[in-house]
């Protein structure tokens, strides 16, 4: 055996306490997973320890409430337990890269964005005047045009309506909803269609949502979808609504992992009358979702219709998405983009270099 | 009630002696592994909490071993704490003196974070780990390797998969 030198392994040589404290000091998950790739032992202590998952909670504490979705229901990286495998390694090293990828996957800044698209509601008075889409801007006017989403009409105060969007990204930690009723400053006393109380469900479709233009808009002008659609892992509470034109918030008791990327607003129960037709409306000016997005090129893969899902890296799809003005079929731009960008900077940085080498295409990741 | 004030009125300066004795404090003796025998003040010392509640216990009459550490570590450590005691020292060249004093080689970095939590004194263990943690920041596997002299057992195979499955963390 080699003797060794002065140096050493400091796990080996600190013991448990001093090497945990050292390794807790490393604030970049990068450092803690390269950690891992440097010896079996070095990759043994960090993922017995839980470290990634310590980093994680250190950095986003709100994920506390989800970690039972990671752990005990085994949908992030569904850990197969194989013959002659040890389940409970498995799954600490499934969690140990889970919580690493979450860790630097997830938004560092909270953000209140977190929808990009509304999917259905449930009905439309007057389509396009009065779509969902008007829900994603913030105030209720622009220029003289009023910007709100109505359903149809009820005689029935008892009837709900839903409506259904599709979050930035496939796996959010959703922390707030907000909801800003609708006052019609242009009827006669001012009346605001806010409903009596509203409920949030959180999920996933039951089929890959790509829609391509033509049927998203089918979906919003018909109301085509139906419950069977989607499959909820959360329910919230039912908050009751204030009727107040004012952006209302309603936290979730504990933050909520939404796995699927699907929020479903229910309006419960109708307060307001329109005085021409005697029917009660619900109308909402804004919706916004508050939370912890991954963010590309962090994504996941759906693996089928439980609910499970794999974790995805693809860079190349931020290459892409930074360039969006590139047509289609360019897939190989972005590598030359950066195999260029590389180039420059080591021309920068170390002299001159050959011209020839410019034309070489570097294997990128 | 007589006899209470009047025990109180002795009591009072007795009380007082005793303390103004006991900040006074004379040296501590401690006695390294290799036996050599240091003479410290005891505000010194006592920034181990290890050393400080032998004190409080009133254990430190005689000399206190220290088989942990040895002369050489113990050395640089009560110069740390020499420099710590005073804590209206001016912040900038405290700073100036941790960061002298905490560049030294692996392996008095290591006697020095072994020492610091035998002795139990936080500010001395979390520099020292700063210091090494610093020295993992930004690294490749490799380059960790290299600087802890750690053989890799890994098979290329493994190696492999690591990297895929946190693709990640490894790139530039």
């Amino acid at each position: 055996m080699r003797r060794m030198d002065n140096r050493g392994d400091f796990i080996q040589r600190l013991g448990l306490d001093v090497s945990i404290n050292i390794l807790n000091l490393l604030d970049d998950p990068s450092d803690l997973v390269r950690a891992c790739a440097v010896s079996r032992s070095w990759s043994q202590f960090v993922i017995e320890n839980s470290l990634c998952k310590q980093l994680c909670l250190k950095l986003f504490p709100e994920l506390s409430s989800v970690t039972h979705v990671i752990e005990v229901d085994n949908l992030i990286e569904p850990v197969k337990v194989c013959a002659g495998g040890s389940p409970v390694w498995e799954r600490l090293k499934r969690d140990n890269r889970v919580y690493a990828f979450f860790a630097r996957g997830l938004t560092p800044l909270i953000k209140k964005d977190c929808i990009i698209e509304p999917i259905s509601a449930s009905s439309t008075d007057n389509y396009p005047d009065e779509s969902i889409r008007n829900t994603l801007e913030p105030l209720d006017k622009i220029g003289f045009i009023a910007s709100y989403w109505s359903s149809k009409g009820e005689s029935d105060p008892n009837i709900p309506e839903i409506l259904t969007y599709k979050l930035v990204a496939q796996l959010c930690v959703v922390t707030e909803i907000q909801v800003q009723p609708f006052q019609a400053y242009f009827q006669y006393g001012f009346p605001i269609y806010s409903s009596k109380a509203v409920r949030f469900r959180l999920g996933y479709s039951r089929h890959p949502l790509e829609l391509d233009n033509v049927i998203r808009e089918d979906m919003l002008i018909h109301h085509r979808w139906s419950d069977d659609d989607f499959i909820w892992m959360y329910t919230s509470p039912e908050f009751p609504v204030a009727q107040e034109n004012e952006l209302q918030k309603f936290k979730l008791p504990e933050a909520v992992l939404c796995v699927g990327g699907i929020l479903q607003v229910e309006l419960l129960g109708r307060v307001q009358k329109q005085e021409m037709d005697g029917l009660y409306y619900i109308c909402v000016s804004h919706v916004q979702v508050v939370g912890r997005p991954l963010s590309s090129p962090f994504d996941i893969d759906m693996l089928d219709s439980s609910g499970k899902c794999t974790l995805k890296y693809n860079p190349k799809t931020q290459c892409c998405q930074s360039s969006t003005q590139l047509p289609e079929g360019e897939a190989d731009t972005p590598s030359r983009l950066r195999a260029l960008t590389s180039r420059l900077l080591q021309l920068l940085g170390n002299g001159p270099v050959g011209n020839n080498e410019l034309d070489e295409e570097p294997p990128v990741l | 009630a007589i006899q209470s004030s009047r025990f109180s009125c002795v009591g009072f300066p007795l009380a007082y002696i005793f303390l103004a004795c006991k900040k006074k404090s004379m040296a501590l003796k401690l006695k390294s592994s290799d036996n050599k025998i240091f003479e410290v003040e005891e505000l010194v010392a006592v920034q181990s909490e290890t050393i400080k509640s032998l004190v409080e216990d009133g254990c430190a009459n005689n000399v206190i071993p220290l088989p942990n550490v040895d002369s050489k570590t113990l050395e640089l450590v009560l110069d740390w704490c020499k420099n710590h005691v005073d804590v209206k020292l001016d912040e900038e060249k405290l700073k100036e003196y941790e960061d002298k004093f905490i560049e030294v080689d692996l392996a008095v970095l290591y006697d020095l974070l072994m020492a610091a939590n035998y002795l139990n004194i936080k500010d001395l263990l979390n520099r020292a780990s700063q210091k090494v943690a610093d020295m993992l920041k930004g690294k490749k596997p490799e380059q960790i390797r290299e600087t802890f002299n750690i053989v890799n057992d890994f098979s290329p195979e493994e190696e492999e998969e690591i990297r895929k499955e946190n693709l990640w963390a490894f790139e530039e």
